[in-house]
């Protein structure tokens, strides 16, 4: 079955989405999560609907939740292993869409290693691209799981993030989680504090100041002060530069997030989150990671209903989604 | 490719602007024989010379087709040899009578690069059918490699109108040096691409807001005003040695760059600089997909940052990067003051195969010499540039640069007649049909442009005619 016309044909970017966009999108995550609660775990409503993961860069929890996501919904999956494909003889981006096309894809699942890979694909492919992170620039779906855990755990009483402070801390210039969350977190109206070393904030400081409701922060203390979830972002041992954090360990010591310095600076009850993968006891430590704030296996299980909610929303728009009936018990 | 004879062209009651001259307003131009046999001010000379130094406009009731001598550009890529499925001398000669130009300077960057004179002695003898003036820039350095010296002496006899690396600065100063003085010393400028490497490696956009927002490497401005700096100390150390040096820096695109060239002329350097089209238009922020003119952002109209399904086009890659409106508007008031003298066009076509890819991965460079005049002509619609000045930067200005008074002679009675007829009312709009080049790499694909070319006419017979 091809896909329908519908108003949000690919998910590229959380940049533009409207706060009632992304209510739309949380409330079919609900609908998703009641799906795969049910006894079967999945309907057929994306019967017949090819889904394509073309993943350029290596990944486990995003691919494997997009393609649990297309499995529950009813769609066929297939994915294309980058190294093994013919992408590894050089071909081109556009001709593997463009393949993918000849050969039923209607979805194609994109991570790419590049800043605006999947608008490239979008504009070669009939079918619907989704963004699964493109270079530094964006993980829309990253960005709505998140919103989705703290809403559910930090959330205020009118359901947004009003008067809620969040920090990020650490690689912001490599990191499209904090590119993504930025919008998303603001739309909520939450109030955003960015910290890391500077030689990996570059650019953050004059987007924070054109930026309402966003600080860029000299040190973690004054970023975590008063906040209500602070999210750590992966650090790469290649993009420490020998000048102001040379080595883990002086990463750890300077932006590592620990117990004690959550305790004295954050908000009672403050939250902790990680993208994953996470390099435990460098920019967090092992019983932070696993304590009682921790959401970061939330984090991953609420990969699989975003994932749901927006493949059903690139397919099917602003239709419902709809959970099966309860199940005839026989009496 | 024979042409169509134009035995007599009567161009009546045009609005002429001839830099050469100093002369503007309504007047009749008459072809004859490959020559201007008549040119008639209706007001007079006297009054022609009043309006051309006043910057006076077309009133409304005055005639909209525009007449100017054919366009000059000193900076241009025609990639022969080497890339004929990007452009040949062919199909960018056509491209360049259709942009109004009846003389571009060809840059060495062809594969292999332009550094032995026999390869220039083959452009030079390569026949452009359609009468544009072709002049090769040869590289100064082998290969562009930046390592030794190319044979400038020899390549000079061979008919090199400048020396340039473009698309490579010259990263070692100490061979920069030398390349400045050697040039001076044949009495040809020297036209550097001012970049450091070291600083611009994998750069994708303009460091600033809309690289952070697109997640794209940061092109940082210090690229470009470090080596402008430099660019400058080395001049002044070279002139003492040779006189007869000069610089011309090409494409420059940031506010302290400019400001630098504006210091080094004060004091006297022989120094010039260009502008390009899209450096003067557009902006960084056409990459998220918002694609206003580069004069229509203000405080209150800031630069979108979210990306449209537009975004990331590949045909705003170009090096230097684009730029945000207060370096757009930068370029523009050094062009006003004389800072910088020159509109260079950097055509730099590119196959569908280099640009239909990721953006980082694009090539370089934006296909712009059909579009030149047409932006410029925007701009001058918007109150930036007086159409005296938009002449003299696509005429005198850059002829000057490459020391070359006879390419553009003006309109004068008994000279030949080498000139484009615009309207300035008339819209095109840029696209595979209407754009005759081999690759249409632009970004103002699409985008309706006011103010069309209609004819241009080289020593007296039509290089190109609008349909």
């Amino acid at each position: 079955m091809p896909p329908t016309a519908a108003p949000h044909r690919h998910l590229l970017d959380v940049a533009g989405l409207s706060w009632s966009d992304l209510k739309l999108l949380l409330g079919t995550t609900e609908a998703a999560r009641r799906i795969l609660g049910s006894p079967t775990g999945r309907v057929d409503a994306l019967k017949g609907v090819n889904v394509t993961t073309l993943f350029y860069e290596a990944s486990t929890r995003t691919r494997i939740s997009f393609e649990n996501a297309a499995k529950a919904l009813g769609a066929n999956v297939n994915s294309v292993a980058v190294a093994s494909s013919s992408v590894g003889k050089g071909e081109s981006l556009v001709d593997t869409v463009k393949t993918l096309r000849a050969l039923g894809s209607n979805v194609i699942v994109l991570r790419h290693e590049r800043a605006g890979a999947p608008w490239l694909a979008a504009r070669v492919f009939d079918g619907s691209v989704l963004n699964a992170g493109d270079g530094w620039h964006a993980h829309p779906t990253q960005a709505l799981l998140d919103l989705s855990v703290l809403l559910r755990n930090i959330g205020a009483k009118d359901g947004t993030l009003k008067g809620r402070r969040v920090a990020i801390i650490g690689d912001l210039l490599h990191s499209r989680v904090v590119r993504s969350n930025l919008h998303t977190l603001r739309a909520a109206g939450a109030e955003i504090r960015l910290a890391g070393p500077a030689a990996l904030t570059r650019g953050f400081a004059e987007a924070a100041e054109k930026s309402g409701g966003v600080t860029l922060c000299a040190s973690l203390a004054e970023a975590l002060e008063g906040a209500d979830a602070v999210m750590a972002l992966r650090i790469q041992r290649e993009r420490l530069d020998g000048g102001e954090v040379s080595s883990f360990e002086a990463y750890r010591e300077a932006w590592g997030l620990t117990e004690e310095r959550i305790a004295a600076h954050a908000a009672r009850g403050c939250v902790v989150l990680h993208p994953g993968p996470m390099n435990e006891g460098v920019e967090i430590d092992p019983d932070v990671a696993d304590g009682p704030r921790s959401l970061i296996l939330e984090q991953v299980a609420e990969g699989v209903p975003v994932r749901m909610a927006a493949l059903w929303r690139t397919l099917r728009g602003d239709a419902p989604l709809n959970a099966p009936a309860p199940a005839k018990v026989n009496s | 490719m024979s042409r169509p004879r134009a035995e007599r062209t009567l161009l009546k009651d045009h609005w002429v602007v001839d830099p050469v001259s100093r002369r503007a307003g309504v007047a009749t131009i008459e072809v004859h024989s490959g020559k201007v046999a008549r040119l008639e001010w209706r007001d007079g000379v006297v009054e022609a010379r009043r309006a051309f130094i006043e910057g006076a406009e077309p009133g409304p009731k005055d005639p909209k087709r525009l007449v100017l001598p054919a366009l000059v550009d000193l900076h241009a890529h025609f990639r022969q040899p080497g890339a004929g499925a990007s452009e040949d001398v062919a199909s960018g000669e056509a491209a360049a009578a259709h942009g109004g130009y009846g003389a571009v300077a060809l840059m060495p960057n062809s594969e292999p690069a332009a550094d032995h004179p026999a390869l220039l002695r083959e452009l030079t003898r390569t026949t452009a059918p359609r009468g544009v003036t072709l002049m090769p820039i040869a590289a100064a350095t082998l290969g562009r490699a930046g390592r030794t010296l190319a044979p400038m002496a020899e390549l000079a006899a061979a008919g090199a109108v400048a020396f340039s690396d473009d698309g490579n600065p010259i990263a070692d100063p100490a061979l920069f040096r030398s390349a400045l003085i050697t040039a001076g010393a044949l009495d040809l400028p020297l036209i550097e691409h001012c970049e450091d490497p070291a600083l611009t490696q994998g750069g994708e956009a303009a460091d600033g807001l809309v690289a952070t927002a697109l997640g794209l490497r940061p092109w940082p401005a210090a690229g470009e005003i470090s080596a402008v700096a430099r660019n400058i100390a080395l001049l002044r150390d070279a002139i003492r040695d040779e006189p007869r040096a000069r610089l011309h820096l090409t494409h420059l695109s940031t506010d302290a760059a400019l400001d630098a060239v504006r210091a080094a002329r004060a004091e006297g350097l022989p120094i010039t600089c260009d502008i390009t089209p899209h450096h003067l238009s557009l902006t960084d922020a056409w990459i998220a997909g918002d694609q206003r003119w580069a004069w229509e952002y203000s405080e209150q109209h800031q630069a979108s940052l979210t990306p449209t399904a537009d975004a990331y086009n590949t045909n705003l890659r170009v090096c230097p990067p684009l730029r945000d409106a207060s370096d757009a508007a930068a370029c523009r008031a050094a062009l006003r003051d004389g800072t910088a003298s020159a509109i260079a066009t950097d055509h730099a076509p590119h196959s569908r195969e280099k640009k239909e890819v990721e953006f980082g991965l694009a090539a370089n460079g934006i296909a712009g010499i059909e579009t030149a005049l047409s932006t410029l002509l925007a701009a001058h619609a918007a109150g930036e540039f007086p159409l005296s000045l938009v002449a003299a930067l696509l005429t005198t200005g850059p002829a000057a640069v490459l020391n070359q008074p006879a390419l553009a002679r003006g309109l004068a009675v008994g000279g030949p007649a080498n000139l484009v007829v615009a309207d300035l009312s008339a819209t095109w709009v840029p696209s595979r049909k209407t754009l005759i080049g081999r690759s249409i790499n632009t970004p103002l694909l699409g985008k309706t442009l006011t103010g069309a070319v209609l004819l241009t006419l080289l020593n007296g017979e039509v290089a190109w005619k609008a349909e």
